[in-house]
């Protein structure tokens, strides 16, 4: 009860004029932050930093917080429509998205994917009200070998993203693991596949792969076909839609998926360092392994959007409590809403519950707001928004190049970066083109780093004992999980072939 | 319009667009400095220590500059992505950057792809002594019980590198018989997290930076590497009071392109030595537990660097 009545203080902290309009223009900028793929949300809390010293303390956690939540969102829009994620978080969101979006049911995949930023943003809001200080333990039991094992979780999801070859999708994603190599090693500073290349020396990015393999690639694509729509293609995204929800009946059919997906985002977001990115990635991953509808994945089942969304909007809730609780920021946006803190002379920690109670529950009044908020913009934009898609698609394509370049170089300000996206742009289109999956591509280069940093400070850290990986309890756990959805379809694959091949045998005898 | 030769068109509109872009800019260039905004290089990401610093100096000397100073936040490779675009633009003093200690320590042995000559600084800003953190409720009390025990069994310790200072006072105590384990972790809040978890018995940081553990009595510090005593502990033991003297500070400094106009690099020095001597100021250094007289003004910045790069040099540990 206690609880109650401090959240009610903090939503009549929440609910005066003037922090009624911060919390909308946060909730605007964030979401335009996220729809251009260099400015990433992180950046956009950045440069809204400065604005908010001269605010008090309240407004100025209100805006951040606001920003953070939204600018999970704003990335869907631009991957369910053009596949160009504003987010890394928002890659798995074109799998599906954007294969409903060339069926025409664009509408209908961006009210999934508001449904499920909704449900995932207000469970975890009201996980991390109720239990902020129990589950902020969670965020230091993990270690980096935990981690490594998290990101293997997602890396191992690539058997459902192989489409029609296996083979095809290993190779692939080897090869985004061998892209994320390039640069200067992380944990000894060795160069590896430099070639005394200055602007090699920092690594490619995995920004520009991603839009460059996503973005330019599907428009060179579709510019090869001439830009002819296909029957029912994504040239027209309003028209036959009258609705863009689904029913609740379709909606309490996902039950599982939604709970799933919103408690891996809750877990993985608590986990400093690691955040809505892999929470997406990983609770894609379990809907590919453990969902009921997981054979059509990544052809535009909604369930692959409510994974992806819903996690990703819940980590958000995560994130926030090992900040509040303890102090620790888990992502690079709760580290600027820390910074907010301090500046204002309030540091996060087991005291700060005690001593500016009213203040915490202001921040979480604000994301229950800025959740429901953040949906009711979404759904005046989605209409305007396919609208879009009726405009001659060389046309919107041109746009989507235009904004493809901008983000890669509001990104770094390197203008090297531009010819580093284009390539990747022609190596989409090829992929495409001789039937190679790009998303395996997209997920080794994101994930590869991860996992890379985290084996090796493991092995450090345990003088080259690799036994660890499997002793320790959760990273044991979560690697068998992962082995195991492996090694299923690479049996089945192979069973099947050998079934097959004695058929065969067995027929001219 | 003419259609079949586009080229011709963009061309002469691209002549008349940079003329007309030119020309009033080379004039004022002559009259006044600096003529535009100067682009302020962070070559590390935003809302770390460079960038708070840099946001911070930006808004004190704009007004005086007459010019804003817009934040380039350009990380990687240990600050040096961001050193290579300063290098890169004209030495006209349009262009500045924060060099930290850090990205010293990559000169050091004269392997980086740029010198020290090659930078002119116009003056260090902040300066915080790095230390051994361990969580609150931590069995040991003071260093020698830590020192101690490192000598019998291996102690982890989170830094944030390898090559880097942090590895370097850690290399001392090993020398001495210690098993200090460095671990590296390169994100802030993973080497926050390894501590307070449990997963390594030691931070190095510095004061300032983990302020917020300190006063909510999460962690506690339990040697400085410093000459003097970190300001608000002066009871906590300094390393040379343990035999090891070495004693690299975090530092920060804002550097031009050598080559540069004197009269610009004095116009900018002098920007900053009153920034530096702003109450403001210094109640940032405050804030972040830093040397009260850790500014040091452009004339003596110089010979700062090449000491700490020389200290960097002697210490750097085999690999």
């Amino acid at each position: 009860m206690e609880i109650l009545s401090l959240l009610a203080t903090g939503f009549a902290q929440l609910f005066t004029p003037v922090n009624l309009m911060v919390l909308a223009a946060g909730l605007v900028l964030g979401m335009l932050v996220a729809v251009l793929p260099g400015l990433t949300l992180v950046m956009g809390v950045v440069l809204a930093l400065p604005f908010t010293y001269k605010m008090g303390v309240a407004p100025a956690l209100i805006l951040l917080t606001a920003m953070y939540v939204s600018g999970t969102y704003g990335g869907a829009i631009t991957a369910i429509l053009f596949r160009i994620p504003g987010e890394p978080m928002d890659v798995p969101l074109i799998w599906d998205g954007y294969e409903m979006a060339k069926r025409g049911e664009a509408a209908l995949a961006l009210g999934w994917s508001l449904v499920a930023a909704l449900v995932g943003g207000l469970v975890s809001a009201v996980v991390m009200v109720l239990l902020a200080k129990p589950v902020a333990g969670i965020a230091l039991a993990f270690s980096t070998p935990e981690f490594f094992a998290i990101v293997f979780f997602g890396l191992a999801s690539v058997v459902t993203l192989s489409g029609s070859s296996l083979a095809n999708a290993l190779i692939s994603l080897c090869l985004g693991l061998l892209i994320a190599t390039v640069g200067v090693d992380e944990v000894y500073g060795a160069d590896r596949f430099t070639f005394g290349q200055p602007f090699l020396q920092d690594g490619i990015e995995f920004l520009l792969v991603m839009v460059g393999a996503y973005g330019i690639g599907e428009v060179l694509t579709r510019m090869s076909t001439g830009f002819a729509a296909p029957e029912g293609g994504a040239g027209q995204g309003t028209g036959r839609f009258r609705t863009a929800f689904p029913s609740l009946a379709q909606i309490f059919a996902l039950k599982a998926t939604f709970a799933r997906s919103t408690a891996t985002g809750i877990v993985v977001g608590v986990v400093p360092g690691a955040g809505a990115t892999v929470s997406a990635f990983v609770a894609y991953g379990l809907e590919s392994q453990y969902g009921k509808n997981r054979a059509a994945l990544g052809s535009g089942a909604p369930e692959g959007i409510v994974a992806a969304k819903s996690a990703a909007t819940a980590s958000v809730g995560g994130a926030l409590v090992p900040l509040l609780a303890m102090g620790i920021p888990g992502s690079g946006a709760t580290a600027i809403i820390l910074a907010a803190f301090l500046l204002h002379g309030i540091q996060p920690g087991p005291q700060v519950f005690v001593a500016n109670a009213e203040l915490v529950y202001t921040v979480f009044a604000t994301v229950f707001a800025a959740v429901i908020g953040m949906c009711i913009l979404g759904y005046f934009a989605i209409r305007p928004l396919c609208k879009v898609l009726d405009a001659p698609e060389a046309i919107v394509s041109a746009f989507v190049v235009v904004f493809c370049f901008v983000g890669a170089f509001a990104a770094r300000n390197n203008l090297s970066d531009l010819n580093v996206i284009a390539a990747f742009g022609v190596l989409g289109f090829l992929f495409e083109r001789y039937g190679f999956p790009i998303a395996p591509l997209v997920l080794g280069t994101i994930l590869g780093p991860l996992a890379e940093t985290n084996f090796m400070t493991t092995m450090v850290s345990f003088d080259n004992d690799w036994t660890v990986f499997f002793t320790r309890p959760i990273s044991g756990g979560i690697l068998a999980f992962a082995a195991a959805g492996l090694a299923w379809p690479l049996a089945k694959a192979v069973w099947k072939r050998v079934h097959d091949s004695r058929r065969a045998h067995a027929r001219p005898g | 319009m003419d259609d079949r030769n586009p080229n011709a068109l963009r061309r002469s509109l691209l002549i008349a667009g940079s003329t007309l872009a030119l020309a009033p800019r080379l004039a004022l260039a002559q009259a006044k400095y600096p003529s535009r905004p100067v682009d302020f290089v962070v070559p590390w990401g935003p809302g770390g220590g460079a960038d708070q610093l840099a946001r911070r100096l930006g808004s004190l000397i704009e007004k005086d500059l007459g010019t804003s100073l817009p934040i380039l936040n350009i990380a990687g490779a240990t600050g040096n992505t961001g050193m290579t675009k300063l290098l890169s633009a004209p030495p006209d003093g349009h262009t500045m950057a924060v060099f930290i200690a850090d990205t010293l320590g990559t000169l050091a042995g004269g392997k980086g792809r740029y010198k020290l000559a090659d930078l002119a600084p116009l003056g260090i800003m902040i300066r915080q002594p790095s230390g051994f953190f361990v969580k609150a409720d931590a069995k040991w009390k003071t260093f020698d019980e830590l020192l101690a025990d490192a000598k019998k069994g291996e102690i982890k310790v989170g830094i944030t590198g390898f090559g880097g200072p942090d590895e370097m006072h850690v290399v001392k105590f090993n020398e001495q018989g210690a098993k200090f384990r460095p671990v590296p972790f390169a994100k802030p809040g993973e080497r926050y997290a390894s501590v307070l978890g449990g997963h390594a018995d030691v931070v190095i940081e510095q004061a300032g930076d983990v302020r917020s553990f300190l006063d909510s009595k999460q962690m506690r510090p339990i040697v400085f590497f410093a000459d003097q005593p970190q300001v608000g502990y002066e009871s906590i033991a300094l390393a040379k009071q343990h035999g090891v003297t070495l004693a690299i500070s975090q530092f920060r400094a804002i550097v031009m392109r050598a080559g540069t106009d004197p009269k610009h690099v004095a116009t900018m020095a002098a920007a900053m030595d009153k920034a530096a001597q702003s109450a403001e100021f210094k109640k940032y250094l405050a804030d972040e537990l830093a040397f009260a007289d850790s500014y040091i003004p452009a004339a003596k910045a110089g010979p700062f660097l090449a000491e700490q790069l020389a200290l960097i040099d002697a210490n750097m540990p085999k690999s």
